[in-house]
């Protein structure tokens, strides 16, 4: 059983001047049970709106598709699985003038969560020393570690953050990633997490969805998606790089050189080869740097793949 | 945030074994810990406190200074209407005519009492009965209609009932928990005013009344009054929260009916005196007052008996019109909120 599945889910805005805006155009996503699942696209290719779809926030097209979570219809189903589900949606929303913990607090009492489980929650994302203190005078981190406090109330079978790591500083970015994996693999949490980036994606998904202009352009295992659009290149630095393409170049590479003076090797299945390679012939390699797609050029490569 | 590392994540539970969640209660709590609630009744019952002290330096029986006071107020006035009427008869005399028909009768100095000069009087709770129940009434109303406003404002300001949605996704159910929970608290606050009115006319009765007994019927009558008084609490409420809850922000609600009161409704009265009996505020002066309220129309000159036409606002239409439009501006919203995109 899928955790969610959204099969041809189209929503329609009116933008400015009342002209349609298609904000998700026939858009299919299945996030299989377990794991950590990722939902990567550029701004504005309708992570937020196909999340809040999901949650029942916005209606979708009249008759476009059809949407499950935990198995249960949206929106009719949701009341009978929001107790399994957690969230946050793009910014962490909260009462100003409350402290953290009475506005987890007022979210537990709704749901019947014991209070012990609030300081859990708080603890998991270190927020026990502030949480007296009221929300409007947390910094950015804070508030999206009180959000994705909030979204681990229930303990929920399905876990939606969107774009967690907003704001926060590189050690709470680590930080979430690692709660993330944790939770992705601890057998029974189902994690959905959205994102722009192509790194946090790779460090922390297990599989990925990938969206631009509301459609899917490739999904599966992070891995494979991401080999399809990778180029394979490697970025050699060496101290001769002349000398060092013409001997990758006899051994077989196809290299080229690059203007800052370091050697490009293409489609190099194992970097490995290629330090022997030099090192052969008395090239010492200071750097070896897999050369990685940026997203843009991932989407170019997978959309590229697909037309 | 280390510890987000170190600690394991919580074994599942079972989240509604132990407990039973409840939006109701949830919305209780916030709805006691906001501090602008907390603000605003502090602030009343110190203008409560305010009320008795001014009432107990301003009743009592007169004292002989009162009585010395009244005394030469009364001869300066019967001086001046002596000087007017002999201006008067001199008059008279002059044009030929008799001083009784161009003047009126003659100044009896035996007429005028003193007593009716003394400012000074005990608290007659039997006469302030009414009137009293119904400023309470209308000062918890403005209250409950600022607290009715900010409580569904600041969510939207915040849009925190967006994030109460990932909770209770029934969206109907979330609106009238939370109109639930206002509604309760006019009530409660609503009563508490009555209570302080019969608080405050009893320390006035006690310290500084006229030692009256209170006539047949008094406490049937009074109670009737403050009843009607605590449903327009409500009532009012509700249209706080209702036009917040439609313009989505509190500051404009507050705007909204500040334009309606002060303009829109003198605007029609101007345009159309009748109209009175149809304006908000007429019809909620007359769901509390005693017999309802008469709107008389002073632009029709009349000479008969009769006296201009009029019509008798009664309790019940009062009842009928705020009610209607609280029914419908809460109505609005709430629709408009089960079947928005929310952001
Ligand atoms: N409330 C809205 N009204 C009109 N257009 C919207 C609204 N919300 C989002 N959009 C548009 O829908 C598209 C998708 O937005 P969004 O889902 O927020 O993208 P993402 O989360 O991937 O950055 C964008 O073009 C955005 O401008
Ligand atoms: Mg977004």
């Amino acid at each position: 059983m899928p955790a969610v599945e959204m099969v041809g889910v189209s929503k329609t805005y009116r933008g400015r001047g009342g002209q349609p805006l298609k904000a998700l155009d026939g858009l299919d996503m299945v996030v299989g049970s377990g794991g950590v699942h990722g939902l990567l696209g550029p701004n504005g290719s309708g992570k937020t709106t196909s999340i809040r779809a999901l949650l029942g926030l916005v209606g979708v097209d009249g008759g476009s598709g059809t949407m499950k979570v935990l198995d249960q219809p949206v929106p009719s189903g949701l009341p009978g699985v929001i107790g399994d589900v957690g969230a946050m949606v793009e910014t962490p929303l909260f009462f100003p003038g409350f402290s953290g913990r009475r506005n987890l607090r007022l979210l537990a009492e709704t749901a019947g969560v014991p209070s012990a489980r609030v300081e859990e929650c708080l603890e998991l994302v270190d927020l026990r020393e502030r949480a007296d203190d009221r929300f409007k005078g947390y910094s950015l981190g804070m508030k999206q570690r009180l959000g994705i406090a909030a979204a681990l109330l229930k303990a929920p079978r399905l876990l939606i953050l969107d774009e967690p790591s907003n704001g926060l500083d590189p050690a709470g970015i680590r930080d979430v990633r690692e709660l993330i994996r944790r939770l992705g693999s601890d057998g029974r949490t189902t994690v959905l997490v959205s994102s722009h980036l192509l790194a946090e994606i790779q460090q922390v998904c297990d599989s990925v969805t990938i969206l631009a202009r509301g459609r899917r352009v490739a999904s599966g295992p992070v891995a494979e998606v991401l080999s399809r659009a990778g180029t394979g290149d490697v970025r050699v630095v060496v101290p001769d790089p002349a000398a060092a393409a013409a001997v990758l170049s006899a051994a077989g590479f196809s290299v080229s050189p690059t203007p800052d003076g370091q050697v490009l090797v293409h489609g190099a299945p194992a970097p490995g080869q290629i330090t022997r390679v030099l090192a052969e012939h008395g090239h010492y390699v200071e750097e070896l740097v897999r050369v990685t797609p940026d997203l843009e050029s991932a989407f170019l490569a997978i959309t590229g793949e697909r037309a | 945030m280390s510890a987000m590392t170190e600690q394991p994540t919580t074994a599942p539970q079972p989240a509604a074994a132990a407990h039973r969640g409840s939006l109701f209660r949830a919305e209780l709590h916030r709805f006691r810990a906001r501090r602008f609630v907390q603000v605003l009744l502090g602030l009343a019952v110190l203008g409560w406190l305010g009320a008795v002290v001014i009432g107990l330096l301003n009743f009592g029986e007169p004292t002989e200074a009162d009585f010395a006071d009244a005394r030469q107020q009364m001869e300066e006035i019967l001086a001046s209407e002596r000087a007017w009427y002999a201006e008067c008869a001199a008059e008279a005399e002059r044009a030929g005519e008799l001083a009784e028909q161009m003047c009126g009768p003659g100044i009896d100095a035996s007429t005028w009492r003193v007593e009716d000069f003394v400012q000074t009087a005990p608290f007659d709770f039997a006469a302030t009965a009414d009137a009293g129940a119904m400023a309470f009434a209308a000062a918890a109303a403005v209250l409950l209609f600022l607290i009715g406003a900010t409580w569904i404002g600041a969510e939207w300001s915040h849009r925190t009932i967006v994030a109460l949605l990932f909770w209770v996704p029934n969206r109907v159910r979330v609106m009238a928990t939370k109109i639930g929970v206002l509604a309760l608290a006019a009530v409660a606050i609503g009563l508490a005013a009555q209570l302080a009115w019969l608080l405050m006319a009893w320390i006035l009765r006690t310290f500084v009344g006229d030692g009256q007994e209170l006539p047949d019927g008094f406490w049937g009558d009074l109670l009737a009054v403050q009843g009607r008084g605590v449903l327009l609490v409500v009532l009012i409420s509700l249209i706080g929260f209702g036009l917040a809850n439609l313009v989505r922000n509190t500051g404009a609600a507050l705007g909204v009916g500040f334009v309606y009161f002060a303009i829109v409704e003198n605007a029609l009265r101007i345009y159309d005196p009748m109209l009175e009996r149809w304006l908000i505020s007429t019809n909620a002066a007359a769901l509390v007052a005693p017999d309802g309220v008469r709107v008389v129309d002073y632009s029709v000159m009349t000479t008969g008996p009769e006296g201009p036409p009029s019509y008798l606002v009664t309790n019940l239409q009062g009842a009928l019109v705020v009610g209607a439009a609280a029914a419908v501006i809460v109505g609005i919203g709430v629709w408009l909120f089960a079947r928005r995109d929310l952001h």
